[in-house]
């Protein structure tokens, strides 16, 4: 997780990648955006559930946020790791 | 949270979330701070909302009205044991018209889809916050935001014509305020009470703005000068020349040159930053960019780059969108892995102040010795210099609020105000009892104090905020 987190890290919350992320709403609530994403990532080591999983795995992994996002943050690349890191508690 | 629970009855269980991982992403505000709640509610049209409200008001529990919780004042952070209601899924446009100049939206359409629309028919709605992409129209109003174009077209004061609301009442009532019309004498205007109350007021489901045709061409004009008097010089002719710019914005020299590594700007930033926007007839063009590449070459400008066309114009934004995420940029490089805290201040003052302003307020940022960042919509006299340092770092932060309290007594000193556009939130508090103490209106506190408890006589709407 240690590239997901620093990346996660350099979010600065302006949301300005969530109205190009074609998950955003059809997922009902900001953890299905990029926003919301980085930040649940920077919660995984401690803790999960069922909407943080779903949250992440709805990723289109399409990169539309990285396009319009000032820092630059590779949501993607960190949603991916995220997802090897839950992958990785479920079968230890 | 059991009352969230029950909440699930009444709304339907689709429209709230408890999970505390998913409740805290509604409990950050770019500025650093968080805070906590015990849910989220998601109402999905004006009647949800009633419903909401008239439960809350039944149990005693408070609630925190937020659109894309960009604030940057604390006025959308929730507490401990509260709800907060997004309004992200009242997201509609419902209705443009041209003849009327209006456009009828939910509270939760965002400005930048806002302008989308609009453009199909040639209009555009002008308060344009550096966040317009995220803010929403509930967020704009209630925030009472401004933006880069604000000494053309103002603030959103100037840009609502009605509201429907909902109370903080028993029964939750739906209330509609304003008219359809640019004139309108309801009695005491209480659109305009509304607007920039922070959600403490009354919730907002629905708004009809006044919207604008696109101006037919604009020229842009970025220059750097070595020496901020020549930088004012320059501004100042172009306030003189009987035009009124649509935008004219300022960075300061390290400023510029954090928002130019941060972001990669295609320009050479050698001096102090001016961005200029005039509108004019595309005839005009031509004379218009001739006119201020003159001007500032004049004023002994280093560099001055121009755009006719949009896509050229842009890239002469680049640097001055970059300024918040190049203040948190370099604040992660200097403070590695620690958790930042923005200040951000939010003055105005009188535009024949500006350059007084400035000089004072990098006075005051060496006496403290702080890294400070000085930018803003200077074509009204708004400036946010700002600051960020560790969270847990004990001493940076005395440094920073006693900053902070210093650079808002020289914007009342110089005939100006503590908050333009961010609003009070919690930050900015103290700093308005400061200012009304100054002009000797300390009632005025106690005025909007009465006005918050005849709205919400049980101050469960978004307590804690402004006054
Ligand atoms: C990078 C950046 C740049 C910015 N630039 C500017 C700028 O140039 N000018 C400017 O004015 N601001 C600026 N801001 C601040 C902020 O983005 C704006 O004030 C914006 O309009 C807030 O919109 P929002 O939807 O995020 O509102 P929120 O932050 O969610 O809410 C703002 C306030 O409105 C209340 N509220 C929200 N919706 C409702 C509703 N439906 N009913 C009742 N109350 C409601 C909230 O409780 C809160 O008090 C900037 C912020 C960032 C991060
Ligand atoms: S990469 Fe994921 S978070 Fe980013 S825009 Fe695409 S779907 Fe949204
Ligand atoms: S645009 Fe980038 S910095 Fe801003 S909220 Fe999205 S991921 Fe974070």
């Amino acid at each position: 997780m240690k590239y997901a987190v620093s990346e996660a890290r350099r979010c600065v919350l302006c949301g300005f990648c969530e109205p190009v992320c074609p998950t955003l709403y059809p997922g009902g609530h900001r953890g299905h955006g990029p926003r919301g994403r980085v930040q649940l990532i920077l919660l995984l080591e401690g803790s999960s559930s069922r909407l943080v999983e779903e949250a992440l795995y709805t990723c289109l992994l399409c990169g539309a946020c990285t396009q319009v996002c000032p820092a630059k943050i590779d949501v993607a690349g960190a949603v991916r790791e995220a997802r090897a890191f839950l992958r990785s508690k479920l079968s230890s | 949270m059991r009352a969230a629970e029950r909440l699930k009855d009444v709304l339907g269980a689709d429209k709230v979330i408890t999970d505390p991982l998913i409740v805290n992403l509604y409990s950050r505000e770019p500025s650093g701070l968080s805070s906590r709640a015990g849910a989220v509610v998601f109402p999905e049209s004006s009647k949800d909302v009633s419903k909401i409200v008239s439960f809350a008001y039944k149990h005693n529990i408070k609630v925190f009205p937020q659109g894309s919780t960009t604030s940057l004042s604390g006025s959308s952070l929730p507490a401990e044991e509260g709800i907060v209601i997004s309004f992200e899924r009242m997201n509609r446009i419902l209705s443009v018209s041209v003849v009327d100049s209006t456009v009828d939206v939910e509270a939760g359409v965002r400005l930048g889809d806002l302008n989308v629309e609009l453009a199909r028919y040639g209009y555009m709605f002008p308060i344009d916050p550096g966040s317009v992409a995220v803010a929403t129209v509930g967020g704009a109003i209630n925030g009472g935001s401004g933006g880069l174009r604000g000494a053309r077209y103002g603030t959103m004061t100037n840009w609502v014509l009605g509201l429907k609301v909902v109370l903080p009442d028993e029964s939750g009532t739906e209330l509609r305020v304003g008219c359809r019309t640019t004139k309108c004498r309801q009695g005491y205007d209480l659109v305009r009470l509304i607007v920039g109350s922070e959600g403490t007021l009354a919730l907002v489901t629905e708004a009809t703005l006044k919207i604008t045709p696109m101006p037919e061409a604009v020229v842009t004009a970025l220059a750097f000068f070595p020496e901020l008097e020549d930088l004012y010089a320059a501004y100042k002719e172009i306030k003189e020349s009987r035009v009124q710019p649509l935008i004219l914005e300022f960075m300061d020299e390290e400023t510029a040159r954090l928002a130019k590594e941060a972001s990669a700007a295609p320009v050479e930033v050698e001096g102090h930053m001016l961005l200029a926007a005039v509108d004019c007839n595309r005839e005009a063009l031509d004379r218009v960019e001739a006119w201020l590449s003159e001007l500032m070459r004049r004023h002994n400008a280093k560099r001055v780059y121009t755009a006719v066309k949009p896509e050229e114009s842009e890239k002469l934004f680049t640097l001055r969108r970059s300024l918040f995420p190049a203040q948190v940029f370099f604040g992660n490089k200097r403070y590695p892995g620690k958790r930042l805290m923005v200040i951000l201040e939010d003055i105005a003052v009188p535009p024949s102040r500006l350059l007084e302003a400035i000089k004072k307020i990098r006075e005051v940022s060496e006496k403290h010795g702080l890294q400070v960042s000085i930018g803003g919509h200077v074509g009204d006299g708004n400036l946010h210099p700002s600051v960020a340092f560790p969270l847990d770092d004990e001493v940076m932060k005395s440094k920073a609020v006693a900053w902070h309290e210093e650079v808002a007594k020289i914007a009342v000193e110089l005939g100006g105000t503590v908050s333009a556009e961010h609003g009070i939130g919690t930050l900015k508090k103290g700093l308005l009892e400061a200012e009304l103490e100054k002009l000797g209106s300390r009632k005025a506190l106690e005025l909007m104090r009465g006005i918050k408890r005849v709205f919400d006589p049980k101050g469960i709407l978004n307590p804690g905020k402004v006054v």
